[in-house]
């Protein structure tokens, strides 16, 4: 024990303790920008590549150009997004038609109705439908799916189409709607609900009256998570539904308003933005080609349009979460 | 509902008929996905294995010698009549219900593709009822003690060959240097400063360590002669291990047991290795796998006898093997129908080939092994130390405050950005710009890696974050700094949670195919990679690959095998992770 | 708010009989100081202009209704409250003579002279060794660990219990040995003050006993400042008593006995005689 009539040494450690917190705190400190550098690498990497082709291809032509043909060998060249959005959004819409209505059912089974012994075993097994890799859910797509299509309901569909690669796309964002939902819904107090049975209300007008409205934010924020998911996937598609950028026959009847036979869309093979890349990567690789530069931009399209879609979920999520 | 039956005199009734729809709706809703995926992966299962073709006499013999003991085991070890019952009629009854249901189906509607009604108990009845009997088993003391063992078997032989596979990529020499020189002494140094309480000898191994390393790769090019490759996995890999399994007994058991523990397996593998060596086999690998099995399990088999309850589980590996090989002899001495499975031994050992029999992806799971074990380093060591830096080293407000909420809504946004932008980034950076090369394996490893930071950074610090403040405090207090605090206290407790968000975002990097296609990864390559900037493919790539070729063959068979390779390594990886959480659960 | 618990009042006359407030306290050295301390959290004012000194070798208690500052003040001592981000501290706190809040002076150099128990046992997810060799390790102590965690175990009067057991978790223990063990931490490096914040709170009346009588004896060697709920627990164990009313005024300072017999204040007598707090 110290005399404690001499005053403690209290001053601050000197060099090699110091030099070590030092260090230990600049090194996380790095680890922690290399987070901010990747986004900062992605939209340099982006940019620079998306700038050289919109100096070949003017943006103007670019977004509304109905015809897509990269052609690494020159000649002949077209650089059209609007087949290739047509596609996208094909898949989106089409999946969503299964991972919304499907999802948001779950989210209230799982929060409402489920025991806790159901939840516990019902949450992490959906969990798995986001984990499958998305190769194999395209290899299902295409071996599986589209030959049972194909035998019973439609006999005309092609071996490469939309449609069973969006259903392998709602399946596997099933979950995204599920959880967030559920965790905007089992935030909704409790008081609320014994408000809604104090009113003689059944379960089930509480469950659709009182729980879905008031967590309604944080599901709208899943939705646009989901639709985002589904809009960057790659690997359903580009194995699934084949690789032609197509524009859809428009068809002059119903009074004269043209219309688009969604057979066409779904049953056919068709390109979506994912694909129009990877299918570039076929050619070369190492740079200054048109075709390599256009991935980039078509990549510059896809990061900005997901980039767009998380922050209005987020926006939107925040609201929820002020609310309780 | 309690008041379901609210129908007392006067107050009428209302209709539930709306909500009881509903809620069976909800809940078709909810396992819709499940079953279609259940659906998808019994058929691949059946192609993969062939199972089409087995005869129902094929299914009878395994399913009596394999199965059958195995249910009875489980039994055994659950103990519990109730369950014995409930197993019994589920099966029984299963079979009756299945087989008139099917064979209804079949002739009223129309037949099913590949799949008759044997087939469809085995998946519908007897695949969940052994799942669940082996759940239930492995809570008794002699399941417990049967699946302890069975899991550190299977195990020792899945890392076995990783690293027998890393040894491919990464110079052997140079390693032999690098223990010889860096890792022994500084090991050494560490574990005497321990015993003896020597802080002093502690701070001396890193440095020692770093010098060590440093000389081996200024010796590697000097020296000339090395021993052989067999000698330095002996000497490297299989007698640490040893010796840590040993050590571990010694502190239990006594220096006997150690003995055991250490020595025999390790004589097995030295005189299993050589064997090898002279048969021809590649012995390095087989030294691995019977040092890595053998040490674990010893060391879990004393363990065991030592305590002395449910010996009867060590017999289930037995019990499994003698099934095996029961069902082959009957098989063979009947001459019974037997399906020619596309997943078989060739399959993970061959080469790609044009020919649907021939093809093989041996390539391609070492191109695999190795990214991820990259992948796994790089994103483990970013992840904690980006979850640190977010959890302990910055404070909540003020302008370092912002700067933590500036890097949470970034991290947030860089999990939701598409796998196939990351690839574009791997192409523009790293391939072009660094010029690591289009399609290596570092290039893919990199991509990959900060395609699954975010999801490794959100889980590590949810690790981080479920630390007790009150330890904090309590080493705070003791005058501890942030980096002692975070280095003995809050990572200790934190690493369970924090191993177990990596492995499972490894999983999604084990299947990823769109970043690597972007890089130019190989869509086929024929040998395995021997260097870090070799030419590769990757699992997910070759069956992306298969799935375009046009002979049914490979659609219907050899990519099956794929899928079904890729998804049973992904269960391991994810059933690692889960039982890793449950037992930091129960130890806490 | 009522403190007294018919529990406490059973070990009241169990203990009252060895509880003899025989150091004299003005005859001490000052340990530690406050001069002209003020703490606010935000815009709001935790500590109102304390000025105290307190005793060494003595067992120093503060007492007051719940949100009175006490265990902010007892936070000032070792700067653990500079770890609550809008906390903001004006005034001194001198410790040995030294200003604790010199900007010259690392609050973790000076943790490390003054040892700290919670209100809840926290003893680390370590073995019992490790647990109480934390400080000697953290500090780079170069003697027999051994030694001082044996000293130390048995210092904190658990020794006898846990001596074949070092090597298991320190969690195994029961809450009062828990309790003891992060007593055995903390004298372990040897500090000059040992603050200790409701140490017994979260105890049965039995264990809270057994660490009543030992901060009793660690007062033979170290200065041990004391939040408390509890009065009885202050008059038993205390030599000083402070105490601290809403706001965070230092409305009474003085011997133990006088406070509790004969208090200058008429709010103090109100609040020890439960009239309100």
């Amino acid at each position: 024990m110290t005399d404690s009539t001499e005053s403690p040494d209290l001053s601050r450690r000197g060099g090699l303790t110091r030099l070590k917190e030092g260090t230990y705190g600049g090194l996380f400190a790095a680890c922690a920008a290399i987070t901010l550098l990747t986004t900062a690498a992605i939209f340099v990497t982006l940019l620079s590549d998306a700038v050289v082709f919109f100096r070949s291809i003017p943006i103007a032509e670019f977004l509304a150009g109905t015809n897509w043909s990269p052609n690494p060998a020159g000649g002949g060249q077209a650089f059209g997004i609007v087949p290739l959005l047509i596609g996208t959004i094909t898949v989106t819409v089409t999946a969503a038609f299964i991972s919304i209505p499907v999802g948001t059912l779950t989210a209230i089974y799982l929060s409402e109705y489920a025991t806790p012994n159901a939840r516990s075993i019902l949450k992490p097994l959906l969990e798995i439908l986001a984990g499958i890799p998305t190769v194999v859910y395209g290899y299902f797509a295409l071996v599986y799916v589209t030959p049972a299509l194909k035998a019973t309901l439609f006999p005309e569909m092609s071996t490469f189409n939309a449609l069973a690669a969006s259903i392998m796309v709602g399946i596997m964002t099933i979950p995204m709607v599920s959880s967030i939902s559920e965790d905007a819904m089992s935030a909704v107090p409790d008081e609320l609900r014994q408000a809604g049975y104090g009113l003689g209300a059944t379960k089930f007008e509480v469950s659709t009256g009182i729980v879905v409205p008031a967590s309604i934010s944080g599901i709208a924020s899943s939705y646009i998570l989901a639709v985002s998911r589904a809009i960057g996937e790659t690997m359903i598609v580009v194995v699934a539904m084949g690789a032609q950028a197509r524009m859809p026959e428009v068809q002059q009847a119903l009074f004269g308003i043209p219309f688009v036979n969604p057979a066409d869309v779904l049953l056919q093979s068709g390109m979506t933005i994912t694909v129009a890349m990877v299918q570039i990567t076929g050619g070369d690789l190492t740079g200054g080609t048109l075709p390599y530069n256009s991935m980039f931009a078509l990549g510059l399209a896809l990061f900005a349009v997901t980039l767009v879609m998380n922050v209005i979920s987020d926006i939107i999520a925040q609201r929820y979460r002020e609310e309780y | 509902m309690a008041t379901d039956n609210a129908n007392a005199d006067g107050f009428g009734e209302v209709s539930r008929v709306r909500g009881i729809v509903f809620e069976y709706l909800s809940f078709g809703a909810s396992v819709f996905g499940l079953v279609a995926l259940g659906v998808l992966l019994v058929y691949v299962a059946i192609d993969a294995f062939d199972l089409a073709n087995a005869s129902p006499e094929w299914l009878l013999t395994y399913f009596l010698t394999l199965v059958v003991p195995f249910l009875a085991f489980c039994l055994y070890s659950a103990n519990d009549r109730g369950v014995t019952r409930r197993a019994l009629g589920a099966l029984g009854g299963g079979l009756v219900a299945v087989a008139a249901l099917f064979t209804a189906v079949e002739t009223l509607v129309s037949p099913i593709p590949r799949l008759n009604w044997q087939l469809a108990y085995l998946f519908v009845v007897g695949a969940p009822a052994t799942a669940y009997l082996a759940y239930v088993g492995s809570g008794g003391r002699v399941g417990a003690v049967g699946f302890g063992l069975l899991g550190r078997l299977v195990g020792g032989v899945a890392i076995g060959l990783a690293v027998g596979t890393l040894f491919l990529v990464f110079d052997p020499l140079l390693w032999f240097l690098a223990y010889t020189l860096g890792v022994l002494p500084a090991v050494g140094l560490y574990a005497v400063g321990r015993r003896r309480s020597t802080p002093r000898a502690q701070t001396a191994a890193a440095p020692v360590g770093l010098a060590g390393l440093i000389a081996a790769v200024v010796l590697r090019d000097v020296v000339s002669t090395y021993p052989s490759d067999l000698i330095i996995y002996l000497w490297t890999v299989a007698v640490p291990v040893a010796a840590a399994g040993g050590l571990l007994v010694a502190g239990r058991r006594g220096r006997t047991a150690a003995a055991v523990v250490a020595g025999l397996p390790l004589a097995v593998a030295t005189a299993g290795g050589f064997l090898a060596a002279g048969a021809g086999l590649p012995a390095p690998t087989v030294l691995l796998v019977l040092v890595l099995t053998g040490v674990p399990t010893a060391a879990y088999v004393s363990r065991v006898v030592d305590a002395g309850e449910g010996l009867a589980g060590l017999g289930l590996p037995l019990l499994l093997g003698a099934g095996v090989i029961a069902g082959a002899l009957i098989v063979e001495a009947w001459g019974v129908p037997a399906p020619d499975p596309w997943l078989d031994g060739s399959f993970l050992t061959g080469a790609p080939s044009r020919t649907p029999t021939d093809a093989g992806l041996y390539p391609a799971i070492v191109g695999s092994v190795i990214i991820i074990a990259l992948v796994a380093v790089l994103s483990f060591a970013l992840g904690v130390g980006t979850s640190v830096f977010l959890e302990e080293y910055t404070p909540e407000s003020g302008p370092l405050g912002t700067l933590t909420r500036i890097l949470q809504v970034n991290i947030a946004n860089l999990a939701a950005v598409p796998s196939v932008v990351y690839g574009l980034l791997g192409l523009g950076l790293f391939a072009n710009l660094l010029g690591l090369g289009i399609g290596t394996a570092v290039t893919a490893a990199l991509t990959l890696s900060l395609l699954i930071l975010p999801i490794t950074i959100i889980s590590a610090q949810e690790a981080i974050r479920s630390v007790p403040d009150d330890l904090r405090r309590g080493s705070d207090a003791m005058g501890a700094t942030r980096w002692q605090t975070t280095k003995n206290v809050v990572l200790p407790e934190a690493m369970p949670g924090v191993l177990t968000g990596t492995i499972l975002a490894l999983g999604r990097a084990i299947g990823e195919t769109a970043p690597l296609i972007m890089i130019g990864a190989a869509t086929t390559v024929f040998r395995a990679p021997d260097s870090l900037f070799s030419r590769f493919s990757a699992m997910p790539m070759q069956i992306y690959t298969w799935a375009g070729f046009p002979q049914a063959d490979f659609r219907y068979g050899v990519v099956a095998a794929g899928v079904i390779t890729l998804l049973i390594i992904l269960v391991g990886m994810n059933g690692t992770a889960i039982l890793l959480r449950n037992r930091a659960e129960r130890g806490s | 708010m009522s403190n007294t618990t018919s529990d406490d009042s059973l070990i009241t006359t169990e203990v009252q009989a060895d509880s003899n407030d025989d150091r004299a306290a003005s005859a001490a050295e000052t340990a530690v100081a406050a001069r002209d301390l003020n703490v606010y959290y935000g815009d709001e004012r935790a500590i109102d202009d304390v000025t105290m000194e307190i005793p060494e070798k003595r067992v120093t208690a503060l007492i007051g209704p719940s949100g009175c500052g006490k265990s902010t003040f007892l936070r000032c001592i070792n700067r653990m409250n500079d770890m609550i981000e809008i906390c903001r501290v004006d005034g001194d706190v001198e410790f040995g003579g030294k200003n604790v809040y010199d900007t010259d002076v690392d609050p973790v150099a000076l943790r490390r002279k003054i040892g700290m128990v919670f209100q809840k046992p926290n003893p680390f997810p370590k073995s019992i060794r490790d647990n109480v060799a934390y400080g000697l390790k953290i500090q780079g102590f170069d003697g027999d660990v051994d030694k001082r965690v044996e000293e130390s175990l048995k210092g904190a009067a658990l020794w006898d219990e846990v001596k074949d057991q070092l090597d298991s978790s320190g969690l195994e223990l029961s809450g009062g040995q828990q309790q003891r063990l992060c007593i055995a931490r903390a004298i372990a490096p040897d500090p000059e003050v040992i603050l200790m914040d409701e140490p017994t709170s979260a105890l049965d009346p039995v264990a809270a006993s057994k660490i009543e009588d030992l901060i009793d004896d660690l007062a033979e060697q170290y200065t041990v400042i004391i939040v408390t709920h509890n009065m009885q627990q202050a008059a038993r164990i205390s030599d000083r008593t402070a105490v601290f009313l809403t706001g965070g005024e230092l409305v009474e300072y003085d011997d133990t006995a006088k406070i509790f017999e004969d208090p200058e204040e008429q709010r103090v007598e109100d609040y020890i005689t439960g009239k309100f707090g």
